[in-house]
């Protein structure tokens, strides 16, 4: 049709590819209070992990199917909620607990780049991109996801909106979950509040973070988070926002994103991942990206689910 | 010959909503590709020849309803309605919504993700006639709710659009929104594109009826919008002539009612600019009868005769008293 | 334009009055709307005589609008739909009359953050495709009136001009109340400085209208007792002596319209049939509403401090 008289706003419309890792394995997820409870907590964590990154180094060898498996792994330091500590002091302990334990950290990532990272605004972009899933009698006319900061995975009750005065009574209907079996699990994401600057809410920025991870996320066709390594002559800053966004600690290390993500958290983290998967599942992901990473897959002889909450697996230990 | 009408024939429909912007000055291309950025990571289309033209990235909105039907029953179809917004000259502001019509493999609906790599298709869950799809859709009645209705989609963009900040909120003159609700079946093998009815109802809503070769819905929506885009003009440019009272008001108040269409208006006639190849052929059809351009230009030379006759005297006043 | 119509009570005829100084301005070239925001009794309708919607419409009304159940509301064109005689055909020179109905048994709803974007939305709409769009509020403090305060101070509204118009009977109540619901600790300046507006433009935009006003000069009362009449006038003068402590006084008048049976028994729009032909409503009436009109968009009439 008209694409020849139109004249994209840069210069380079090609959307690029990422190399990919068979499996992005997630070591942790770093909060203040974790970091308050001292170096013991961490010796602690890492110990728990070991065996369920061993497996998932063995999973992704029978993915790879006998060739060698690429497996990056990755460490998320909170720093948009609240910041504690500095890079200088924390980034050296934490890499010390888990060599201790056995394990290596690829690439360290700071929260507050799943809201806003070089200059680009990930968080927004992909809140740009969620498609709510319609309950049925959706014609087109009721407001979307945007309007109201929330997103659920089916239908709320009509109890929860306001009546009118003296209007009719509506008798209360339970919310359902869109596809239930038999039961419904019913769950309703807040994506951000304003007050009165928006902050995102945590799950929301796990799931820009899975997508990263999946390599899905795209700015105008252009890569986004992309790791940096420390130059040799540089130390770690003071601050964390004078961090890479995704710092690169290990030069050998395979493509940060990857087919497919494993992370191993306490199970205090299951009802975000959960609502992780709510979002994800309405995520509109950019169409070229997706094709690349199943061309890509098909080329290297590797399934990849459809279904972009499916490429997720997680692991959760016991204990807070 | 039209094709056999069977269930499995693709439907193309949509609406489009056309309104001026609400700004004393026409964006620049620079501002209009920011107030059209909806998809932060995505590009805004820019064009400056032969006028310039800003597209909005395409958004996503899901629906589970029904589909319309003028006879039969209406069927249930889940997917989702493609939308953007485009900005003519930095002054005309238009949304968008379309979606194409694939039957479905099963009766059931689909896991959403499925939907989700089909960006813009609805699926019908039951069989259907094509035919009487398009007649409901296009019956000029408001389309009733649970029904499929991409124009509320559309009146949500623009209004959402029209809040930009960028936005002063001061339009040069006051006019209303017009509603084109179009649908579009295959064309018979080797035919152009045809228009098969053009209807203007009340309160601002035409149809549009079309046989196009085409089956992508954004090249026809591109059509629909430039039919909009001119029968908006025409629509607006007549209610201000009208209130100008052309021809029997007071000279000074006829020219200060005229002038915001000589600045802002006169401009952007440019019928078939922007349509794709293979889809022309609808433009034709309508010069020639109800002769859109026609109309346009007889409308234009009043407006510019009137404009030399109402400024005559004020410049032989002007030269006389200097 | 947006004019807000408010009154402090019931029974001041502020839908009545309303509804003719949106008559009268569509007679004078503009174009109008009227939004029925009187949500607790949606009624406009009846006094444009649509059928079918005098007590709002059955489905698309304000009501369901605001509320995020329907994207467009019902808009009904008055010179088209009207079964009064004189309204059925739209005058040479006139402009647009379009009326937004309530939806019928309509009560009033809650306001939340939605609401209001959704009647910034609303506003912004009409007023760049009417010259004057007036809306009439619920009586007293209503949801109404926060909704419209809430959405005039959103910075999207700020270009758009905004005047209120308060009605109020011509007795000491009826003053007061005017004054508290005005001027009060939760009246419309307090309650808008609240939400962000400017308490002094605020105060500026707001003008009183005297409804229901009996003229102790008019020859009606000419045949009463002397007493009487002296009563009347130091009544008169004595209530204009309050409104002029309580800041309702000359400066903030736009218009007194008279004790009129039609407006208060009939609550229609007053026609010039029924003036000239049938003479059923004063000449008086018709003047004041005339008046009232014409000082709606008369910026000198605004500028008084």
């Amino acid at each position: 049709m008209t694409e020849q008289i139109f004249r994209e706003t840069t210069a380079e419309p090609r959307t690029q590819s990422l190399p990919l890792a068979h499996v992005s394995l997630e070591l942790g997820h770093l909060y203040m209070e974790d970091f308050e409870d001292g170096p013991d907590r961490l010796r602690e964590h890492f110990a728990r992990v070991k065996p369920w990154a061993d497996a998932a180094h063995q999973a992704a060898a029978v993915m790879s199917g006998g060739r060698r498996a690429r497996v990056s792994t990755c460490f998320l330091i909170d720093d948009y909620f609240t910041q504690f500590s500095s890079p200088r002091e924390l980034v050296p302990l934490l890499l010390g607990e888990a060599k201790a334990a056995g394990l290596e950290i690829d690439y360290l990532a700071r929260e507050s780049a799943c809201a806003q990272a070089d200059g680009v605004a990930l968080a927004a972009a992909v809140e740009s991109r969620l498609v709510e899933s319609p309950t049925e009698g959706s014609d087109g006319t009721r407001p979307g996801v945007r309007e109201v900061g929330w997103l659920s995975n089916g239908q709320r009750s009509p109890a929860s909106d306001a009546g009118e005065a003296m209007g009719r009574v509506v008798p209360w209907t339970p919310p359902s979950e869109a596809g239930a079996r038999r039961h419904s699990i019913f769950v309703d994401v807040e994506l951000w509040n304003e007050d009165p600057r928006r902050t995102w809410s945590c799950p929301f920025l796990a799931a820009v973070w899975q997508l990263a991870r999946l390599g899905l996320l795209r700015h105008r066709g252009n890569p986004v988070l992309e790791p940096r390594s420390l130059r040799p002559d540089q130390t770690l800053p003071e601050t964390w926002s004078a961090l890479p966004p995704l710092l690169r600690l290990n030069d050998s290390a395979a493509p940060f994103a990857a087919y497919r993500t494993t992370s191993v958290l306490p199970s205090r983290f299951l009802p975000i991942e959960h609502a992780v998967r709510v979002v994800l599942s309405q995520v509109e992901a950019d169409a070229t990206a997706l094709r690349q990473v199943a061309e890509r897959a098909t080329a290297e002889g590797i399934q990849v689910p459809a279904d972009i909450p499916d490429r997720a697996a997680y692991v959760f230990y016991p204990g807070p | 010959m039209a094709p056999a009408d069977s269930g499995l024939q693709p439907v193309l429909c949509g609406e489009v909503r056309t309104s001026v912007l609400r700004t004393s000055e026409a964006l620049t291309a620079r501002t209009a590709v920011q107030l059209l950025n909806l998809r932060p990571d995505e590009h805004v289309l820019l064009s400056e020849r032969p006028n310039l033209r800003v597209v909005s990235p395409q958004l996503l909105t899901g629906v589970d309803c029904r589909l319309p039907a003028a006879g039969g029953s209406r069927p249930r179809a889940v997917g989702t309605v493609a939308a953007r917004a485009v900005l003519t000259e930095g002054r005309v502001l238009q949304t968008s919504a379309f979606a194409r019509l694939v039957p479905s493999e099963g009766s059931h609906r689909r896991a959403w993700g499925h939907y989700l790599l089909r960006p813009g298709v609805v699926e019908p869950l039951a069989r259907h006639q094509a035919r009487d799809v398009v007649d409901g859709f296009l019956a000029a009645a408001p389309l009733p709710g649970g029904v499929l209705n991409p124009g509320a989609v559309a009146e949500r963009l623009l209004d959402h659009v029209l809040r930009h900040r960028l936005l002063d909120q001061r339009a040069p003159f006051k006019s209303g929104r017009t509603r084109l609700r179009w649908a579009a079946l295959p064309a018979a093998e080797g035919a152009g594109a045809s228009i098969e009815r053009f209807t203007v109802a009340a309160d601002g809503l035409r149809t549009v009826a079309l046989r196009t070769p085409v089956a992508d819905p954004a090249a026809v929506a591109a059509l629909c919008e430039d039919l909009a885009l001119h029968d908006w003009l025409l629509t607006t440019l007549l209610a201000l002539v009208e209130r100008s009272r052309l021809g029997s008001g007071d000279g000074e108040a006829v020219l200060a009612a005229l002038r915001p269409l000589v600045d802002h208006l006169l401009h952007l006639w440019m019928p078939g600019a922007r349509v794709p190849d293979g889809l022309s052929g609808v433009w034709e059809t309508l010069e020639k009868q109800p002769g859109f351009s026609r109309q346009w230009q007889t409308l234009v030379q009043r407006i510019r005769d009137q404009v030399a006759v109402q400024t005559a005297p004020l410049s032989r006043r002007v030269l006389a008293s200097s | 334009m947006l004019v807000f119509a408010a009154s402090d009570k019931g029974g001041t005829g502020r839908s009545v009055t309303s509804s003719n100084v949106a008559y009268r301005r569509a007679l004078a070239g503009d174009d109008v709307c009227y939004l029925d925001f009187d949500f607790g009794s949606p009624t406009a309708a009846a006094v444009f005589d649509v059928p079918g919607a005098s007590r709002g419409v059955a489905a698309g009304g304000l009501h369901s609008h605001l509320q995020g159940r329907h994207t467009e509301p019902h808009r009904i064109d008055v010179w088209a739909e009207s079964e009064h005689d004189e309204l059925r055909y739209r005058p040479t020179g006139s402009g647009r009359l379009v009326l937004l109905p309530g939806d019928r048994d309509g009560g009033e709803f809650a306001i939340g953050k939605n609401t209001v974007r959704r009647c910034v939305n609303l506003f912004l709409h009409l007023e760049s495709e009417f010259d004057v769009v007036v809306v009439d509020l619920s009586a007293g403090r209503s949801y109404a009136v926060d909704m419209v305060l809430e959405a005039t101070a959103q910075p999207e509204l700020q270009a758009v001009l905004s005047r209120w118009l308060v009605f109020h009977r011509w007795t000491h109540q009826h003053v007061i109340a005017a004054h508290g619901l005005v001027f009060g600790e939760r009246g419309i300046v307090a309650g808008g400085v609240e939400r962000g507006h400017d308490k002094g433009a605020l105060r500026d935009s707001i003008r009183f209208v005297r409804a229901a006003v009996p003229d102790p000069e008019s020859s009606l009362w000419s045949h009463v007792p002397l007493a009487q009449s002296e009563w009347m006038r130091t009544c008169d003068r004595d209530l204009t002596q309050l409104a002029a402590e309580l800041d309702l006084g000359y400066a903030r008048l736009l218009g007194k319209i008279p004790l009129e049976p039609v407006l208060q028994w009939r609550e229609q729009l007053i026609t010039d049939e029924d003036v000239l032909a049938s003479k059923v409503a004063g000449m008086a009436t018709r003047q004041a509403l005339e008046e009232l009109a014409a000082a709606l968009v008369d910026d000198e009439a605004w500028e008084r401090q």
